[in-house]
Order: structure tokens, then sequence, then C-alpha cells
């Protein structure tokens, strides 16, 4: 057969295929076939492969799908899959990625609730063997705060990048978290007090069994004071 | 609900070190192909399970995440691993409903058959593992380049005409055939019993 002939098979067993023939491309290909037996093992081939490409094509066109959008809970819920799946994003540990991380704090922190909320923090200021211990804890004594919820505890581990979060119920059991220090392994840890109502944010650095501490008070913006928690804890010893 | 426009393709290396910005760009980059692919499978039969199935094969993406060597792999390996979800689930619920012994009536039977050829394996792809589902996927969304890959689609699931065809891509009609031949021919390299 020539590739005229050819072609002109190919579209008629396209269309009879597919069930849009009409009553005389349906004649001419039946005469076709009767003048070509071995056309009748071409026209079955085409059928499988028809029916194979309308599965493939169905997939291939819902894969490139561009308009449904992803659901804020599924967002939440596979953030979640990705940090216990994968662990924390060492990302913002480090060094050069402190100014973001301050900056995300700002913004975090200012999402707290006005009354009894109290953020605890260890900054994950460096790689270095001096930096201080990843860990971040929060307190909710009125138990009905937006801090409580486990999103926000997403949220929180989110823009933290590597902090730990922990969540205390009681100033009892913050105090506690408070003055237990781990075992001197030559790495030092900070923790940070931010007192929103108080406007002040005390800061306790304990390196080589000997712990620092100071009050830097909320004047301007977080960020600000952000920033000079940074470049204290920075200095070693902190001055 | 996050937008999906203007959205770039995450680096790999950030992914796969749990960078949260990155996965948020990634999922809102595969969540359009998951949910159609779940809404493909399941929407005559299950349409409830249609946004949980594309959730949960997200999250089987993230465990996957360390085997591919590019970040465009994700896409197709979203999808398929999204297909084979939802062709189990249909299995699944297939087989309790066949449990239940509900074939009484002649719409019981008819919709009995419609379970049946969703769920039972009549589709070629069902029974194509994974990691091959997601190559031969990959393949297809590489090689079906415009506007073969649309010319096809537009025969075989729009059931346009060639006159119509010809009309939408601004070619002779006689070319139509042509194109469809020759992605045919593509197509069947690409998921061709062959080739198993």
């Amino acid at each position: 057969m020539n590739s005229m002939n050819d072609r002109g098979f190919f579209d008629l067993a396209m269309k009879v295929i597919a069930g849009r023939a009409t009553v005389a491309e349906r004649a001419a290909l039946d005469d076709l076939l009767a003048r070509e037996p071995a056309l009748r093992t071409e026209l079955a081939r085409l059928q499988g492969d028809v029916r194979l490409s309308k599965e493939a094509l169905a997939l291939v066109d819902a894969t490139q799908a561009r308009s449904a959008e992803l659901p804020e809970y599924a967002r939440e819920r596979l953030q979640t899959k990705v940090r216990q799946t994968l662990g924390r994003s060492q990302k913002a540990d480090k060094s050069g990625r402190n100014q973001v991380l301050l900056q995300k704090w700002a913004w975090l922190l200012g999402l707290a609730a006005a009354t009894a909320v109290i953020l605890l923090v260890a900054l994950p200021l460096s790689r270095s063997s001096k930096s201080p211990v990843i860990e971040l804890a929060m307190l909710d004594t009125t138990g009905g705060t937006r801090g409580t919820d486990t999103n926000d505890v997403a949220l929180l581990e989110t823009v933290t990048k590597g902090a730990r979060v922990r969540i205390f119920s009681s100033a009892n059991e913050l105090r506690m978290w408070e003055q237990t220090w781990p075992a001197d392994g030559g790495r030092p840890e900070a923790k940070i007090i931010y007192d929103r109502a108080a406007a002040e944010m005390k800061v306790f650095y304990r390196s080589n069994g000997k712990t620092f501490e100071r009050a830097f008070s909320v004047e301007k913006n977080l960020g600000d004071t952000l920033e000079q928690v940074n470049r204290f804890l920075h200095s070693h010893p902190p001055s | 609900m996050i937008s999906a426009r203007a959205m770039s393709l995450p680096k790999l290396r950030a992914l796969q070190s749990s960078d949260a910005a990155a996965w948020d760009e990634a999922f809102r980059w595969l969540w359009p192909g998951v949910f159609a692919v779940a809404e493909l499978k399941l929407r005559p039969y299950l349409p409830n399970e249609i946004e949980d199935v594309a959730i949960e094969a997200l999250e089987d993406l993230v465990e996957k995440v360390h085997e591919v060597r590019t970040v465009e792999e994700l896409k197709p390996l979203a999808a398929s691993i999204a297909h084979n979800k939802a062709v189990s689930l249909l299995r699944e619920r297939f087989a309790q409903k066949r449990g239940e012994g509900k074939t009484e009536s002649l719409d019981a039977t008819t919709e009995d058959d419609g379970w049946r050829e969703a769920a039972a394996g009549s589709s070629p792809l069902h029974d194509l593992e994974l990691s091959e589902l997601s190559e031969r996927l990959g393949r297809s969304l590489a090689e079906l380049k415009p506007p073969q890959g649309k010319m096809l689609s537009d025969f075989f699931l729009h059931e346009m005409s060639y006159e119509e065809i010809a009309n939408k891509h601004g070619l002779a009609v006689n070319s139509v055939g042509v194109y469809l031949k020759r992605g045919l021919e593509a197509l069947r390299r690409i998921w061709g019993r062959e080739e198993k």
C-alpha cells in the first residue's frame, strides 16, 4: 500500500474506531479491508493503540492541569508531613540568615495574643561550636490563645525553621524550663523571654558553666530589639 | 486558597533539605495535577474522596523526594501516585460493595458494572508499577510537544472532528491525520506493551 492509501486507511480507521465515521466512510473502509485482508491486523492494532492512548492522554492531560488551588488546610497538613519526614530545615541555622530570622520573629511575636503569652526562644545563631542550642518554647497560661492551636505550632515551626517548639501551660513549668540547662557539652545555650505586657525581653545565655543575663526593653519595635539581642548573643562572651 | 499563579519551580536540593518555602512552591505547582488525576479516576464514584487522595499523594511524594534526580520528575511521580491511590481506593470500595451483595436491581447491576470497569483493572495503565507509570508519564509530557499532544486530546478525549481540529490549530484538514498518526506512534512507543 502506498503512503497515500496508507493515510487514507488510517483516517478512515480513526473515524470508525472513534465512532465518528459517516456511512460512506464506513463502507469505504469495509471495501479497503475486503481488497486487502492484511489491513484487518493493522485495524486491530490501531484499536488497541487508541484504547491505550485514550487512557494515557487522559492521564497526561490531567497531570498538566493548572487551575485548582491548594487549600490552606492542605498546605498546613503537608508542611507537617515535610517536617515529620525530612526533619526541620537547617537553612535557618546558616550564618548570614539570622537577619531574616529576626524579621520573621518580629512578625511571629506580633501574632501572639496580648495577654499571658510568653515566648521562650533559644536562638539558632550559627552552626559553629559556639552557637547556642536550637530550641523554642511557648507559654500559654490562658489555654485559649491562638498559640496553643496546632496550626499555630506548625506556623511557629515553619517560621523559626529548625527551632524545636515547646509549649508550657503554666508559669511554674516555664520557670523550671528556664532554670534547667542541659549538661555542659561545650555548646552554649541562649533563652529569650519576651514579655509583651512588660515590653521587655530577657535573655539568658549560658556558656562554660556561667550564665549571663540581660534585659532589653522593647521601645520602638520588636525587630530592633531582636537585633540588639542578636548582637548580644554574637559577642563571646556576651557583654 | 493559595494562588497557583506566577510560581517558579522549586530547587530540588531545597526540597530535600526540608525547606518550607520551597515545599510551599512545590505543593502549589503540583496540586492542580494531582487533584485533576484523582478527579479523573474518582469523580463518577467517589467524589468526596478526591481531595483526600490528592493530599495523600503529595504526602507520599514527600517521602520519595530523595529518589528523584530532577525537580521536573516530581510532577509525573506525584500524578502517578495519585493515579495508583485512586485505583486502589476504587478496588477496595468495589470489593466492599461486592461483599455486601447489593446487585438485585437492573440499576444496581449497571452501577456495579461501572464500578467494575473503573476498579477492576480494565485500564491498561492500572497494572503498571509506580515507577513505570511515572517514567512513561514523564516521557509523554516531554515528548508530546504541542500541537501534537493537544490534537490527540482534541480527537480522542474531546471528540472533535478533523475539520474542527484543523480550524483550531490553523492547519490543513488533510494534515490532521498525519499528526494523529505520529502521535499515536509516539504513544505506542512510550506506553506500548512491547516495552513492558
